[in-house]
């Protein structure tokens, strides 16, 4: 057991510095920063300057070599917009992103489960249709059009919740339903299909006979055993959760690292990209590394060695 | 029953709290990123930094540039004295005198820790206080454009930097101006204050707020439900929709940017023939692109400047006409009866409509028979290409924001080809050699004297409607969108200066 999660620990190693590395190759096929960072009419030689500054002017393998070095002291250099140390500034617009992500899997998860198990145990009603019938609709609905229909509504005609921004409880609101729906709609299909597999096995029918109440049959006995998809889609759809970030952050100017790192992209401010590339590959390394061990308590059957 | 529904109309009224009566919110597209005001390159940083900071020259709203935390006086072409304003302090007390200037000075020309406005004072050699408030200064060569660099000279302080260094002032800035700051939180809001003891006068507005609201939409929702009260780039779609709401409006300046396509005239392809350039001038409807793609935002030019810019000749700048007739003659003229094609280039987002106003271009050249093969680009590789002159097409299409407000930065930067003995060679951006407009622009760099430089640019500017190296298309209009009860009106400059705003009832 120990020496499966070092293992898998040092595989999150692998992962970071291939990420790294790809974040560093990527961005250097891009084009030359320092383009961005100066006005068009800025002489050749204050380009020169800048270029030295920021040790642009070295051969690549010397800056990836630096850019290695530095890496395993966390240290990936200033911005070179905001001359800040990049991790600090990615770091900072982590905690938004995370609080959103949460919630909206929060709100997946707290809507999705009863959502499927209600289609599962109504098999052919008309709740199912209708659960079933928005679970396709969430899965298809684009994020942006979702949030600028969200902001139409209850932000512009009706007035109750901030169009933009945060500081309240009532900004979380829209962001949260935008950027959870596509993820409840997963959740609430998966659900449902995993709890009518196991409505239909040899446990749930002998849990049945022995009398137990139906309630108690649904949740511990079918729901327990489909449980274990839904985790791993859960690890999984963080992933979606967090790139989703980026145009929900977007639409509501939620100070997140999903609209930052957008901006740092287009202006090629290489530090802070791939601070935040390295930073997203430890985060879902990691996620997938906690759905695997998670998967021990949901089913003793499972065993690493 | 009644009196509670009273108490609710009330306490609903005074919900949003932010549009209080003395605070105005501005909505840009980014958030700032730093409140050093001499170490970006942002437009959006540096109207924060405005409110925060005095520079030493002051930009009027009609381009041209006065006297504000001092004056300075050429006693020769290569020495200024400065006067430094008196009375003057910081928000933390600090007093204005010649030795901050000086401090300011060596800020600015450390080699080793250059800042990103330090390319504009490149050419002063030294400088020397002469007394409590004043300083001489000296420059490598005679250079005319120190007025006009000086309202890049925001005056930050010398004991606040000195005792907290610079990374701490760029995040806790201290200044001169008519904002004191009172709080950032990143990628959410700036907040700042009055200053009471401001010395141009107590600014009226109490409060101003500045939030970063990226997508275009959010922030016209904003605008529509009172949220904020500015909005910069307002899109030409959303402007009858902001009209419409009862609540804000559109209002627009002109620009100091001008949008135009250069013509790779080197080389013996037909756009090396100034006749088929002029052709193509005349087969281009500036006034029907303004009109039908960007909404009637923007004003056709017929010359690299505009006038806000010193050296702008109304005559010399006058749009050429739409007569294809014209151009299809001079086209057979040049020996090109049924036309000739080309490739050309254009970004797509980066100015008003840019690749519609290309694609509008493309179209009407057709009607004379130039064929012209469009390529769009996203704006960072691009402008890459323009940069180490490595595009590949014929012709691109670009935009230019002169913000030195003069000609210089325009005509040399842009244009001048290297055809003079001794002389520095070609600019990266020119394709076009003119040996009297280079003898005339290379002049106007080392004369103080102003009236000699707008004669000189005269000169240049008849070579350039005579040459016709680009397509001259319009200048750009900004476009805001502001609420009604803000008395306010758009710059050139893209400054909105609080200091200048008023909220009316």
């Amino acid at each position: 057991m120990l020496t499966y999660v070092l293992r898998r620990l040092l595989l999150v190693l692998v992962v970071v510095w291939g990420a790294a590395t790809l974040a560093f190759g990527l961005l250097y096929l891009s084009g030359d920063p320092v383009n961005l960072l100066l006005p068009l009419d800025a002489s050749p030689e204050a380009r020169e300057d800048l270029r030295r500054a920021y040790g642009f002017d070295q051969p690549l393998y010397v800056q990836y070599g630096r850019y290695l070095i530095k890496l395993t002291r966390g240290d990936f250099g200033t911005s070179l917009r905001s001359e800040e140390p990049a991790l600090e500034l990615v770091l900072v617009r982590m905690g938004p992103t995370l609080l959103l992500a949460g919630w909206g899997l929060a709100f997946a998860v707290a809507l999705g489960v009863p959502a499927g198990v209600l289609a599962a145990v109504r098999k052919g009603s008309l709740a199912e249709l209708a659960t079933m019938t928005l679970a396709l609709l969430g899965q298809s609905i684009p994020v942006f059009w979702l949030g600028l229909m969200l902001i139409l509504v209850f932000g512009l005609e009706l007035r109750w919740l901030p169009i933009s921004g945060a500081g309240s409880w009532k900004h979380l609101i829209l962001p949260t339903i935008t950027v959870g729906t596509f993820v409840t709609a997963s959740i609430a299909r998966l659900t449902r299909s995993g709890v009518i597999q196991e409505l239909r096995s040899d446990h749930v029918r002998t849990a049945r006979a022995k009398g137990l109440a139906g309630r108690v049959v649904v949740y511990k006995h079918a729901l327990r055993n489909a449980a274990i998809p839904v985790v791993t889609i859960i690890g999984l759809q963080l992933g979606a959760l967090l790139s989703g970030a980026v145009i929900t952050e977007t639409i509501f100017a939620w100070p997140g690292i999903g609209r930052f790192v957008l901006i740092a992209v287009s202006q090629r401010d290489f530090p802070v990209v791939q601070a935040t590339v390295v930073v997203f590959a430890l985060l879902l390394a990691l996620v997938n590394l906690i759905v695997d061990l998670a998967y021990l308590w949901l089913d003793p059957r499972v065993r690493y060695a | 029953m009644r009196k509670i529904g009273i108490l609710l109309v009330f306490i609903l009224a005074a919900l949003p709290a932010w549009a209080a009566g003395d605070t105005l919110v501005i909505a840009q597209g980014v958030d700032a990123t730093t409140l050093d005001p001499v170490n970006h390159q942002e437009t959006p940083t540096g109207n924060v930094t405005a409110q925060i900071f005095d520079n030493f020259y002051r930009r009027t709203p009609d381009g041209k540039y006065e006297p504000w935390l001092g004056e300075a006086k050429a006693l020769d072409d290569l020495t200024w004295e400065l006067t430094v304003r008196q009375g003057v302090k910081f928000h933390n007390g600090e007093e204005l005198n010649a030795e901050v200037i000086k401090f300011n000075f060596d800020r600015l020309l450390n080699p080793d820790k250059p800042l990103k406005y330090s390319t504009y004072f490149k050419p002063i050699k030294s400088v020397e206080v002469t007394g409590p408030y004043t300083l001489k200064v000296t420059t490598a060569k005679p250079f005319p454009l120190f007025l006009t660099r000086l309202t890049y000279f925001w005056v930050v302080p010398k004991q606040y930097i000195e005792e907290k260094g610079d990374a701490y002032f760029a995040n806790h800035p201290v200044g001169t101006g008519p904002y004191k700051f009172v709080r950032w939180v990143k990628d959410q809001e700036i907040v700042l204050e009055a200053n009471e003891d401001y010395w141009a006068g107590k600014p009226k507005i109490k409060k101003v707020v500045f939030r970063p609201i990226p997508e275009a939409s959010s922030r016209v929702a904003e605008l529509m439900t009172g949220g904020v009260d500015i909005i910069t780039n307002l899109a030409p779609e959303a402007v009858a929709v902001v009209n419409g709401s009862g609540v804000a409006e559109a209002r627009t300046v002109p620009s100091i940017r001008n949008i135009f396509v250069v013509l790779d005239v080197k080389g013996e392809g037909p756009l090396h023939d100034p006749k088929v350039r002029q052709a193509l001038n005349y087969a281009v409807d500036k006034k029907s692109i303004i009109e039908h793609v960007l909404g009637g935002n923007g004003v056709p030019v017929g010359c690299p400047l505009n006038p806000y810019i010193f050296g702008y000749d109304e005559k010399l700048c006058e749009p050429f006409p739409y007569d294809p007739a014209k151009a299809k003659q001079l086209l057979a003229e040049a020996g090109y009866p049924d036309g000739f094609s080309f490739t050309m280039g254009s970004p797509s987002g980066r100015y008003l409509n840019d690749r519609q106003v290309a694609e509008a271009i493309v179209g009407q050249l057709a009607k004379v028979g130039v064929k012209v093969d469009l390529r769009v680009q996203e704006w960072s590789s691009y402008v890459g290409q323009i940069l180490e002159r490595k595009i590949p097409t014929d012709a691109w299409l670009i935009g230019w924001g002169n913000a030195q407000f003069d000609a210089d930065n325009t005509l040399f930067t842009l244009l001048y080809g290297g055809t003079v003995e001794g002389g520095p060679p070609q600019t990266r951006f020119s394709y076009w050699a003119d040996p009297a407009f280079d003898k005339a622009v290379l002049e106007a760099q080392s004369v103080v004297d102003q009236a000699k430089r707008q004669a000189l640019y005269k000169k240049a500017l008849e070579r350039v409607r005579a040459g016709a190296p680009w397509i001259f298309l319009h200048q750009q209009k900004d476009i805001y969108g502001v609420n009604k009860r803000v008395k306010w009106q758009p710059r050139p400059d893209e400054l909105i200066w609080a200091f200048d705003a008023e909220i009316v009832k």
